[in-house]
């Protein structure tokens, strides 16, 4: 994927360029929100990361002068520590995710994943599949090998989530985000312990496993 | 009403201008009694005056025959009501315009008109003996009893208006110190309620004393507000300029983790560096997001609020951590909507702090329980615990920012749960109340 960072701060610009570089992206990195504004117009990006505070052009205005001239390029927003009200101008203002400041690379790398794969849709199939396992949503039925599973409501939201983005990772704070509509996390180990009894009844009966834990990222099952 | 009457009747200047009042009537009884004393006294001394040179008059008669010619000549002019004369002869006869006679019930001027049996009123009289028969005149006290009733009218006509003009005087000095001071109280109030903005507003009406007394307030207030602003100033300004470095750190320690071998001692030791960034980030986090729930800029995106879904949904996601230690965590809600405009986000951390707490700081076997519900057709959330409770002098401080028990300062947590809590109730014009759950702790959040 070709990737665009606007961040100011060297040591975090460097960091998350590097980061991505190392999962292969291509990865462009400007310091200012003006050569933000053009390098984003310039040429064409799968995903933006920009940071809320940037010299010349701030990211919110980077943003929404993108948006107002048609551009639709994924953003992913970075906010700092407790700036409540960034997060949310920053969604207002058209970014399509944010991220706070400072947060583990897994989470940036899945999010950014998560981001670029938006375009090409979530499966939108009324069963959706992964190995031997299907999910009927509109029986709500949920069979494995054949066998009837029998999930709590929680467990195959859960289980839906993770089958509509086979093959991307999903971490804990965007679980939470999407399955139990907190956008905040309580620190608790909620996210694990589903994910165990998840796996308890679709993994442990059967011989391969289709939950896959990312160490220091999340879970995802595999495409 | 009652009570506003007590309360005027407590105010100093009612009091004052009652006291005056009383003294003054006191004063001017008392003198205006004296004046009477002396007049009535001195009037009596007349009339004794007039009755002896009366008789001394009819003493210069030769014998009886002319003192009873006298008398019936006297007495025939006389006007009895206010001056009567008779002589008893020696032989008998009565003569005059009335008699003396005396009952039981002891003196009566008795007339001779068969028309009227007995004078009224009241008489001073003088008796004396001339040639054998007995002379009597009587002089009406009329006149002395009219003195009591001018020396009434009298107090009446001074005493009254000014008693009535201290009273209402009084009343409306009562009444008006009665509303600056409460105009004082009203911003105490405020000031006490976290409005540090409060000001005692001084009217150009006010007293000399008030008017110093709200200056000085004023004066407190302000340096109060000021220094509280600083200290905000500088709390923000430390948290502002060490985001980026601890950021920075955070990223160190990220790009170290992924260069080293996991399950090395090194690796081992960046992990916890790690943590503790984490750490050091949240309560960050919380305090800068404890500034601005306070600031209140979050009202202006309000929306409807399920308050009961939202409790299922934390009361869920703590459901598998009180399992694990052991403790029992329930809810009590109706199974249909309970909406109530706010923050969804804020209201779900607050609840969140709010059960984290009480499973932090009960130990195993401890029961927490979340209620739903409303009192008084007002939304009331409950969290009870059956741990060891707050002691009620500490209930208040739990709320200040950065406060913890002795007994919690091992146990993880930043102590700005409870105050985070308390501010999204403000935000949310709830009121936050903390009480004994016996055993426990039972803190209610009350929704407007």
């Amino acid at each position: 994927m070709k990737l665009l960072v606007v961040e100011d701060d060297a040591t975090t610009g460097t960091y998350i360029a590097r980061g991505l570089r190392e999962e292969g992206h291509v990865v462009d990195l400007v310091a200012d929100g003006r050569a933000g504004l053009i390098a984003a117009t310039g040429s064409t990006y799968d995903v933006l990361v920009v940071d809320r505070m940037l010299p010349e052009v701030d990211g919110l205005t980077l943003v929404k002068t993108l948006r107002g001239a048609g551009n639709g390029t994924p953003v992913l927003f970075l906010t700092a520590m407790g700036d409540v009200e960034d997060r949310i101008s920053g969604l207002n203002a058209g970014a399509d995710d944010y991220l706070t400041k400072p947060f583990a690379f897994g989470e940036l790398s899945a999010r950014v994943a998560a981001l670029a794969r938006r375009p090409q849709g979530i499966e939108t199939e009324a069963v959706l599949r992964a190995g031997d396992l299907e999910m009927n949503l509109i029986s709500r039925k949920v069979t494995r090998a054949g066998q009837d599973l029998d999930l709590l409501p929680r467990e195959f939201a859960l289980l839906e989530h993770l089958l509509r983005r086979k093959g991307r990772i999903q971490t804990r704070t965007m679980l939470l985000e999407s399955v139990w509509d907190l956008s905040f996390d309580p620190q608790t180990n909620v996210v694990e312990t589903h994910i165990s009894r998840l796996r308890a009844k679709v993994d442990r009966p059967f011989e391969t496993e289709l939950i896959q834990t990312v160490r220091g990222a999340g879970y995802r099952i595999a495409a | 009403m009652n009570g506003r009457i007590t309360k005027l009747w407590r105010s100093m200047p009612l009091r004052l201008a009652l006291l005056l009042v009383l003294l003054f009537s006191v004063v001017s009884l008392l003198s205006l009694y004296a004046s009477y004393q002396v007049t009535r006294n001195s009037f009596e001394e007349a009339i004794r005056a007039d009755l002896r040179q009366d008789l001394a008059g009819f003493r210069a008669a030769p014998n009886s025959g002319a003192v009873a010619a006298l008398v019936r000549a006297e007495s025939r002019e006389a006007d009895p009501n206010r001056l009567i004369i008779s002589y008893i002869a020696p032989n008998g006869r009565i003569y005059g315009n009335g008699a003396i006679s005396r009952d039981d019930e002891g003196f009566h001027i008795v007339s001779l008109n068969p028309d009227q049996a007995e004078f009224d009123g009241a008489y001073l009289s003088l008796t004396d003996a001339l040639y054998g028969g007995l002379l009597t005149i009587a002089r009406s006290r009329a006149e002395i009893l009219a003195l009591r009733d001018l020396f009434v009218n009298i107090l009446l006509i001074s005493l009254l208006p000014t008693v009535l003009i201290a009273l209402s005087g009084g009343l409306i000095l009562a009444r008006r110190s009665k509303r600056h001071v409460e105009v004082v109280g009203a911003a105490l109030d405020e000031m006490t309620t976290g409005n540090l903005a409060a000001r005692v507003d001084i009217g150009p009406r006010w007293s000399d004393d008030l008017r110093q007394i709200g200056g000085k307030l004023n004066q407190m207030a302000r340096a109060q507000e000021a220094s509280v602003d600083a200290l905000r100033q500088v709390s923000s300004d430390i948290a502002h300029d060490l985001k980026t470095p601890i950021q920075r750190v955070a990223v160190h320690l990220d790009d170290l983790d992924r260069s080293l071998t996991e399950g090395t001692p090194a690796a081992a030791m960046v992990d916890k560096a790690q943590a503790e960034i984490d750490g050091i980030a949240s309560t960050f986090q919380s305090l800068l997001q404890l500034a601005q729930v306070e600031g209140g800029s979050a009202k202006g995106r309000f929306a409807p609020v399920d308050l009961s879904a939202l409790c299922r949904t934390i009361v869920e996601v703590f459901e598998p951590t009180a399992t694990e230690a052991g403790q029992t965590l329930e809810l009590n809600a109706p199974d249909g909507p309970v909406t109530v405009p706010g923050d969804r986000t804020l209201l779900g951390q607050m609840l969140s702090n709010l059960i984290e707490n009480a499973l932090r700081h009960t130990p195993p076997g401890s029961d927490v329980t979340v209620t739903l519900g409303t009192e008084m057709g007002r939304n009331v959330l409950k969290v009870a615990d059956t741990g060891p409770g707050i002691p009620v002098s500490e209930r208040k401080k739990v709320l200040q920012r950065l406060y913890r028990l002795d007994r919690s300062r091992h146990t993880p947590g930043n102590g700005l749960g409870l105050s985070l809590v308390d501010a999204v109730a403000a935000l949310h014009g709830a009121s936050l109340r903390l009480d004994d759950n016996a055993p426990g702790l039972c803190v209610t959040v009350t929704f407007p």
